[in-house]
């Protein structure tokens, strides 16, 4: 059974925000207007964070794409009380829209704040409804959401690989964060394939994982050259 | 009766075209609302790709777009074109939402209520045509077609450019001008090097890389182009791998990735670049080779009447010790010590000059001296230096047989050129058009086209700018959304979005090789628009023969096919494919092979329209007058191109004198006298206003020019490095914040002479002390629902300064204050 | 039976008319929810079981993505008109309809009768080319069909599906259809 993972390369990647423009329109991900933002209800299935180092003017800036982190040992899982989110056979950690009924606690449980909630009726000028990705349903108000791997293109992919009667090749099922970005940061794939390009970097001596004192295990490598 | 429907199917190739569907039964559901479940009825979902190019800035990326039942719904970059293989920033995302934006100009409107007025009435194509053509043949008839005038506001590296020029030209009008222009930025290249391109640089082999405000990661001609390589260059280990080093007022997208920040006061990098000078120069760390063979006016000469003058190393050794130069830029003479020598020791090494360091009155001078540095360690033309790409094999247009009209009217003097003595270099002064407009000199303008750009939003001058736009009797406008500027249009004369049209665009500024990208629709037009491109073929057939004879196409696909065609008959170069990458060619090419090969025309043009686009990696052989086009063929340290320049405006005003030559340098905004007026040299901004912080202006890569506010999905991630979504913030340090009893996400207004905008405050250490930094690109008044009145436009706290020489605005040369709002 | 002996009936066997009355109208509301829809009528009378076994036509002949892409599709006039264009090729009434629809470029208006809630994804081509199960498994056995189908012969609905998927021992990971 495979384990999906993803790698992200800090010392690659330049913060370009092209990964959280590429997931917002893959996943449909509802936009807010502008006093909604301002109630900090801006849903990023992708996020960025900052971090400043140094004393000025000896600076660093370290931004860092953070997404969900499908982690091994999932807080948010055992606190949702009507399974709308759990871990699947491969890793993934899902959200299922329909179930969830929006009481938030895995929001809370989430170290990480990965999970966002549709505090709004999503809406969309009825052009825009033209250009909705059908293969991710659209959420309603009242429902937790949050990074899925973009697990649709993997049904996708295992639908083809399965079709030719072969197994899915490295870098074959790729989010499209991975797939967009421009510095070639982004890596994702089967960490029990032990030729991966995901496999051999999280056994780098760069790699690391965020908060991983909490024992939540994240499939999310960062690497970073400790300077 | 027997129908073999299989075999018929095989014969078709098995297409049948999308099918709609009827609407999803969802009556089983109660838990989705049906207002969602509208949102998700479509067709039977076939999948298609189609390779075009990305229009929403002039950065000219390779896209593939993802659609279903024909209709676009994900764009990704096109991994097998060259410029960006497969990457692509936020913008290029949101095209989507510029093709079916709910403000978009469905019709041809004609505005019925005063400028600005937002009353507009739909009119027909025919009609709207007539009107514009009528005047325009009044306009020739009576002598007066220099009285028309274009403002091309996109992409100048492309098909279009020269469509719009070849129609003004053959229509007998000289003032055909492109905004903000390129050829204004080539010029300190063309002074020192006689080159009027925007250089390459080959970051790839460089082992020190040293940018001087140069934004190439974020604000650059092509930022994709070089993530991608920035990428590459850390594929290597810390100690091993090239390092960045970014000199620059704020902590800039570049300056984040680099190994290195070095803040510098506003204005004054080219002070900090000739310091960087001096350590070369007396540490011996230059390349005396170069140096001596290939450049003039490096050591003190004397002319062909015996006078002598200085040259560059004097005038760096006298006036720019690390000491005072470190009084001029607050950078310590430490650091230029370091970063120097680090420069001269870590061979090949590069220096890069942009945004920061150009935009400003002495951008012209700062750009010499960064780029004289190159000329120091001998970068012309060498691996991991700088270089010029060739120009693509393109057919030209027809060459024109002008008329009496049209010869007549291209004998006036254009409208841009400045009355005064400034400007004397630039290619197209908005400042002096928008002047000459309004004191019509030296005639008035009749007819004014604009295609695309935003001059009411974007430039300094825009007061100044809607005056002139009243002013003149017929404005048209070109675009696909009403802006601040087509609102004061009398047409507007709607366009296609990117995804729905054809263009050609070739050789992106500052990208390493020779390419040319075709930009065609993927989805057929929304709404009743027009590519202007075909406009103007059908306005030239409507005005008359000989106008119409320039432009012998039916449609602007047809030009482009010509143009290509001879890529085609060319033999050089290749498609862009999967298979043919740069190693490969160059191999190729070096055994004598001719790396493209196609039995026809028609397979070209298929393969290029499939795969997005035509590029060769491999340069031609230069040789040494290529290189430097200069009088003397040489680098000219002693630029002997400014010093004609500035002596062909010392005789308008009334002769050689040194008295003259004091009023020109004065107009032209120069303090410095004697021969350091024609070296690289450090020119004070003057700054009249007494106020205690710098104001800085830049672009995201979010929304770059302004013309991304129009789409929702670009407001919201607008300001996603420090969070602000939907909003304008301004960038202060701890410092100032603390001297300003400020603290962070406090609303302030920051203030100028000339106004105040209320933003929010982010107090973080990525900026220089006495420095506040606004991102340019929100606060429209007009542009749709999405973007009007929402955040603030820095550009109305600025004063209507230019570099005098070359007409680039001066976006650092602003002092503000700040304070505590509410 | 006067009026006055009905009210008096009526308000006698009150509470059994109230539960009577109020399991009609639960039935009600349970067939309206859960139910089969009412009858569904084509616009043209199409004949499966004449096409399949005189023009020798197999399902994926027609329904062109049955086996490659999510959706089979339902035919329209790009397809149909490959085979009749012009001048009818029976004397049927309903192939004048459709020779109509052909020459205005009309589309036919098709009513849908089998299809899954948005949030679901359902993709033929992991049913009938992974899957290996049979049109007629869902589908019922349209070639003998002589007019379209008025109902649906098997709902969609997540207990159908499921019970499949178990029987088959295929997986029932909810990402593999909602996501």
């Amino acid at each position: 059974m495979p384990k999906w993972a993803m790698a992200i390369d800090l010392d690659k990647c330049t913060g370009c925000g092209d990964c959280m423009a590429a997931c917002k329109l893959e996943n449909n991900v509802a936009i807010v207007d502008a006093e909604q933002a301002a109630d900090d209800r801006v849903m990023l299935w992708m996020d960025m964070m900052t971090i400043y180092e140094g004393e000025y003017p000896n600076i660093k800036l370290k931004r860092i794409p953070k997404p969900c982190f499908h982690c091994d040992n999932p807080p948010c899982i055992k606190v949702c009380p009507v399974h709308a989110t759990y871990k699947n056979e491969e890793g993934l950690v899902a959200q299922i829209y329909n179930r969830c009924i929006g009481c938030r606690y895995c929001m809370a449980a989430c170290p990480y704040t990965a999970k966002v909630f549709n505090w709004y009726e999503p809406e969309w000028a009825d052009e825009f409804k033209t250009c909705m990705n059908p293969d991710v349903s659209l959420r309603m108000k009242g429902v937790v959401e949050k990074c899925s791997f973009c697990a649709h293109r993997l049904q996708k992919v295992k639908e083809n690989a399965r079709a030719d009667d072969r197994e899915i090749s490295d870098g074959e099922y790729s989010p499209a964060c991975a797939d967009s970005c421009p510095a070639e940061a982004i890596f994702f794939g089967d960490l029990e394939n032990k030729e991966s390009k995901v496999f051999k970097l999280s056994n780098s001596p760069r790699a690391f994982r965020e908060l991983e004192d909490l024992g939540t295990i994240p499939k999310v490598f960062y690497l970073s050259e400790k300077e | 009766m027997e129908i073999q429907r299989r075999d018929f199917l095989k014969l078709l190739g098995g297409a049948s075209g999308a099918i709609a569907l009827g609407l999803y039964g969802c009556r089983n559901s109660i838990d989705v609302p049906e207002r969602l479940i509208e949102l998700a009825k479509r067709g039977p979902g076939i999948e298609s790709w189609k390779n075009t190019i990305c229009g929403q800035c002039p950065a000219g990326c390779g896209v593939s777009v993802r659609m279903i039942d024909g209709i676009p719904v994900y764009i990704k970059g096109n991994p097998n074109y060259p410029v960006n293989r497969g990457g692509m920033c936020p913008s290029g995302h949101s095209a989507l939402e510029m093709l079916f934006n709910p403000d978009r100009i469905k019709n041809p409107q004609k505005r019925i209520g005063v400028e600005g007025s937002r009353k507009w009435e739909k009119i027909s194509w025919d009609n709207s045509l007539k009107i514009v053509s009528d005047k325009m043949k009044e306009l020739r008839n009576s002598g007066l077609a220099h009285q028309v005038a274009f403002l091309n506001g996109n992409a100048q590296n492309g098909l279009m450019d020269k469509h719009f020029a070849q129609f003004m030209n053959a229509y007998g009008s000289p003032n055909y001008y492109s905004f903000p222009s390129i050829k204004n930025q080539t010029v300190p290249y063309n002074l020192l090097q006689g080159v009027e391109q925007i250089p390459a640089y080959d970051l790839l082999n460089a082992k020190y890389i040293l940018s001087f405000g140069s934004n190439f990661l974020e604000e650059g001609y092509s930022p994709i182009y070089y993530t991608k390589i920035y990428s590459q260059l850390r594929d290597q280990s810390v100690e091993r791998r090239t390092r960045l080093v970014q000199i620059d007022s704020r902590m800039s997208l570049t300056a984040a990735n680099a190994d290195r920040w070095v803040p510098i006061k506003p204005g004054t990098y080219a002070a900090l670049a000739l310091g960087v000078a001096y350590v070369l120069i007396r540490e011996e760390l230059y390349n005396k080779n170069f140096v001596q063979t290939s450049t003039f006016g490096f050591n003190d000469w004397t002319d062909s009447r015996g006078k002598s003058h200085i040259g560059f190393m004097k005038n760096v050794i006298n006036n720019y010790y690390p000491e005072e130069v470190s009084k001029i830029t607050g950078v310590p003479a430490e650091t230029i010590l370091q970063i120097a020598r680090d420069l001269g020791n870590n061979k090949p090494s590069v220096v890069l000059g942009g945004q920061g360091a150009e935009d400003n009155t002495n951008g012209t001078f700062t750009q010499m001296a960064i780029y004289s540095l190159n000329a120091l360690l001998g970068n012309i033309e060498k691996e991991g230096g700088v270089y010029f790409v060739d120009v693509p094999p393109l057919a030209e247009l027809p060459s024109i047989v002008y008329d009496e009209a049209a010869r007549s009217g291209l004998e006036k003097t254009k409208v841009a050129e400045s009355n005064d003595y400034t400007y004397p270099l630039a290619d197209f002064s908005f400042d002096a058009f928008t002047k000459n407009i309004l004191n019509d000199k030296p005639y008035p303008v009749s007819v004014l086209f604009i295609y695309k750009g935003n001059p009411l939003f974007q430039t300094l001058n825009h007061h100044e700018f809607a005056e002139a736009l009243k002013k003149i009797p017929l404005v048209v406008s070109f675009d696909s959304c009403i802006n601040e500027t087509s609102e004061y249009a009398d047409l507007i004369l709607p366009d296609h979005t990117s995804l729905e049209k054809w263009d050609a665009f070739s050789n992106v500024p500052s990208v390493g090789f020779t390419h040319v990208g075709i930009q065609q629709p993927v989805i057929n037009p929304l709404y009743d628009t027009k590519n202007t491109a075909d406009v103007i073929l059908k306005l030239s057939s409507m005005i008359g023969q000989s106008v119409a004879n320039a432009l012998p196409f039916d449609t602007y696909e047809k030009e482009i096919r010509f143009s290509v065609e001879k890529l085609y008959t060319s033999g050089e170069g290749a498609i862009v494919t999967e298979g043919v990458k740069g190693a490969w060619l160059e191999y190729l090419q070096q055994r004598g092979w001719q790396i493209g090969r196609y039995n026809s025309f028609d397979e070209f043009w298929k393969l290029i329209t499939e795969n997005g686009g035509w590029w060769n990696p491999i340069r031609k052989q230069k040789k040494v007058e290529d290189l430097f086009k200069t009088s003397s063929g040489k680098f000219e340290f002693y630029s002997k191109n400014l010093e004609e320049a500035i002596n062909n405006v010392v005789r308008k005003a009334g002769g050689e004198s040194s008295e003259n030559m004091k009023k020109v340098l004065q107009a032209l905004n120069i303090h410095t006298e004697g021969d350091a007026v024609f070296l690289p040299h450090y020119e004070v901004v003057s700054i009249e206003e007494n106020m205690p912080l710098y104001l800085v202006t830049y672009n995201l890569l979010t929304n770059r020019d302004g013309n991304s506010s129009n789409q929702p999905m670009m407001q919201e991630l607008f300001g996603y490095t420090v969070h602000e979504h939907w909003n304008t913030w301004a960038e202060i340090n701890p410092v100032t914040a603390k001297a300003n009893g400020i603290s962070d996400k406090n609303l302030i207004w920051v203030e100028s002479p000339l106004g105040s905008i209320k933003v929010t405050a982010r107090v973080n250490p990525g900026i220089m002390p006495g420095v506040v930094s606004v991102p340019f690109g929100m606060g429209h008044t007009s542009y749709g629902r999405y973007a009007k009145g929402i955040g603030s436009n820095p550009v109305s706290l600025m004063k209507n300064k230019y570099d005098k020489l070359n007409g680039i605005p001066a976006l650092q040369a602003t002092k503000v204050k700040i304070s505590l709002a509410n | 039976m006067n009026v006055i002996d009905l009210r008096k009936t009526i308000k006698k066997n009150s509470k059994r008319i109230l539960i009577a009355l109020s399991a009609v109208i639960v039935l009600a509301m349970v067939w309206e929810i859960f139910g089969a829809p009412n009858a569904i009528i084509q616009p043209i009378n199409y004949n499966h079981k004449l096409h399949i076994e005189k023009a020798k036509l197999t399902c994926v002949d027609c329904h062109l993505f049955v086996e490659t892409m999510a959706a089979a599709t339902i035919p329209n006039i790009e397809v149909c008109s490959d085979c009749h264009s012009g001048e009818p090729l029976s004397k049927s009434p309903e192939e004048v309809k459709l020779l109509k629809y052909i020459e205005s470029g009309k589309r036919i208006p098709w009513k849908k009768i089998y299809s899954v809630p948005a949030h679901v994804y359902f993709s033929h081509r992991r049913h009938v080319t992974i899957g290996e199960i049979k049109c007629i498994q869902c589908h019922g056995n349209v070639q003998e069909l002589t007019e379209p189908a008025s109902h649906p012969l098997w709902l969609a609905t997540m207990k159908n599906c499921i019970k499949c998927h178990k029987e088959n021992k295929v997986t029932y990971d909810c990402l593999a259809c909602h996501h």
